[in-house]
């Protein structure tokens, strides 16, 4: 007769051994086993669980108190302009998008011999300072895509530096993915919308990983096709941007 | 009628950054004990939690795709306190005091192994020689599987909890408990008084079958 395995018997401990009746019924008829389930059960009922201090008087209090000074206060207030809104807040929103993405595209996309650089301000098409600012933040967001599905899997796995990208471009991803909703691109929300989620995972993970929590997130990406998608809306939306604009200045281009 | 969660946080994202408070006076301080559970030090807990609720607010935007704030918030803790753990072993490497453990398989090599000298959440179970090792045992795993294993031991959260929690698949969650209590085993049971270390597990200190 084939005994159980030690997980099997450890997991059936706690209630999760997959076909819990076939290991219950092995139990019934086999000593050796059932003496393997009493072992495991004598030691896990020896580790108790842990008795935790009460934290002192007044912790709430002073836990806000050293949370408030480190609230980042643009944090709420962009937030607050990109929220529906009464129709004049609407359009602080709206301005206010547009700035920040025009100084997002030209901190991020510094493209020699652009017409957008050589047009005087006046002429600058602002949704055309979007899309070429998402198509930036689509090649960022791929280059990062494949240094976590390239990276080294030998040694300790540190994504420090990866996180910290992540972490910027997630800000940004935020601040186009409500852009392109309201400029009507489904597409590129979508997109957005999903590469957020996975930023997201690599941001607030662990900065060392073990090769399965690497995995993992690899399998996020490979599975939802997103360096593929990135690849693919990212070309399309730089050919966009570099289109010529029709006479009139284009302004209601999609994203 | 108290405010639910979901509405301070809509007020939060309105713009009123002080409603936040409300959030921090109701869930600190079971994020404290959860944080402390794996951490076993209030210095360290008490700083986590802030950390916690930062990285919440930082993110509250996404938290409309979640559909319990506490469970949303406790994620984040588990996940910074990771981190911690993570940095914690960082730093005692540097201090040449790190201990490997003694029977690392494969996948051990690439993962974090705690300092065995530190007893993390077991400070209080130091009365007796029996809880001693059960400190110690606890400092061999690594922190996923700690983490793990403090979730479903020592709080009763579900497989599906720890698999969303950490981000793995529930076979994955799975496996990490059982390594948790696999490698208890081998350190608690030579002292348990059911035999030698030979006769208390058929598998003594080998891998899974």
């Amino acid at each position: 007769m084939n005994h159980l395995s030690e997980e099997q018997i450890v997991l059936h401990y706690y209630g999760d051994a997959d076909e819990a009746a076939e290991v219950e019924r092995h139990l019934a008829a086999c000593p050796e086993c059932r003496a393997e389930f009493a072992r495991v059960q004598s030691t896990l009922r020896q580790i108790e669980p842990l008795e935790v201090p009460e934290p002192a008087p007044g912790f709430e209090e002073k836990t806000w108190l050293n949370l408030r000074d480190r609230l980042p206060e643009e944090g709420g207030f962009l937030k607050r302009l990109l929220r529906p809104s009464p129709p004049k807040w609407a359009f602080a929103g709206v301005m206010a998008l547009l700035l920040a993405a025009a100084f997002l595209a030209g901190r991020f996309w510094p493209r020699p011999g652009q017409q957008i650089a050589q047009q005087p301000p006046s002429q600058v098409n602002p949704q055309r300072v979007i899309l070429v600012a998402v198509g930036d933040h689509l090649e960022r967001s791929q280059m990062l895509l494949v240094e976590i599905m390239n990276a080294d899997t030998k040694g300790p796995i540190n994504l420090s530096s990866e996180q910290a990208e992540a972490r910027e471009l997630l800000d940004s991803n935020h601040l186009y993915r409500v852009s392109s909703q309201q400029a009507g691109d489904p597409q590129v929300a979508r997109l957005l919308d999903q590469l957020g989620r996975v930023l997201a995972e690599i941001a607030n993970g662990p900065a060392e990983v073990s090769p399965g929590d690497l995995e993992q997130v690899r399998h996020t990406i490979q599975s939802e096709g997103l360096l593929f998608k990135v690849r693919v809306v990212g070309s399309e939306v730089n050919s966009r941007a570099r289109r010529p604009e029709p006479s009139g200045g284009g302004v209601n281009q999609r994203l | 009628m108290e405010v639910t969660d979901a509405t301070v946080v809509a007020q939060v994202l309105a713009g009123d950054r002080d409603a936040f408070r409300v959030l921090v006076e109701r869930h600190s301080r079971s994020i404290f004990r959860v944080i402390y559970r794996m951490t076993g030090n209030q210095q360290d807990t008490e700083e986590l939690v802030q950390e916690t609720f930062l990285r919440a607010y930082k993110s509250l935007e996404r938290f409309e795709l979640r559909a319990n704030f506490s469970t949303w918030l406790y994620r984040i803790a588990v996940n910074r306190t990771l981190d911690f753990l993570g940095a914690r072993k960082t730093h005692m490497q540097t201090k040449d005091t790190y201990q490997i453990v003694d029977n690392p398989d494969a996948e051990d090599r690439t993962q974090i192994q705690l300092p065995a000298q530190e007893p993390g959440p077991d400070r209080l179970l130091l009365s007796s020689e029996m809880k001693t090792k059960i400190a110690g045992a606890l400092g061999l795993l690594t922190p996923a599987e700690r983490v793990a294993f403090t979730m479903r031991h020592m709080e009763g959260r579900s497989i599906e909890e720890i698999s969303q929690t950490l981000n793995l698949k529930a076979s994955a969650a799975k496996n990490s408990v059982f390594r948790a209590v696999q490698k208890l085993r081998q350190q608690l049971e030579p002292y348990a008084g059911q035999g030698s270390p030979a006769r208390s597990s058929r598998w003594g200190g080998s891998a899974v079958k």
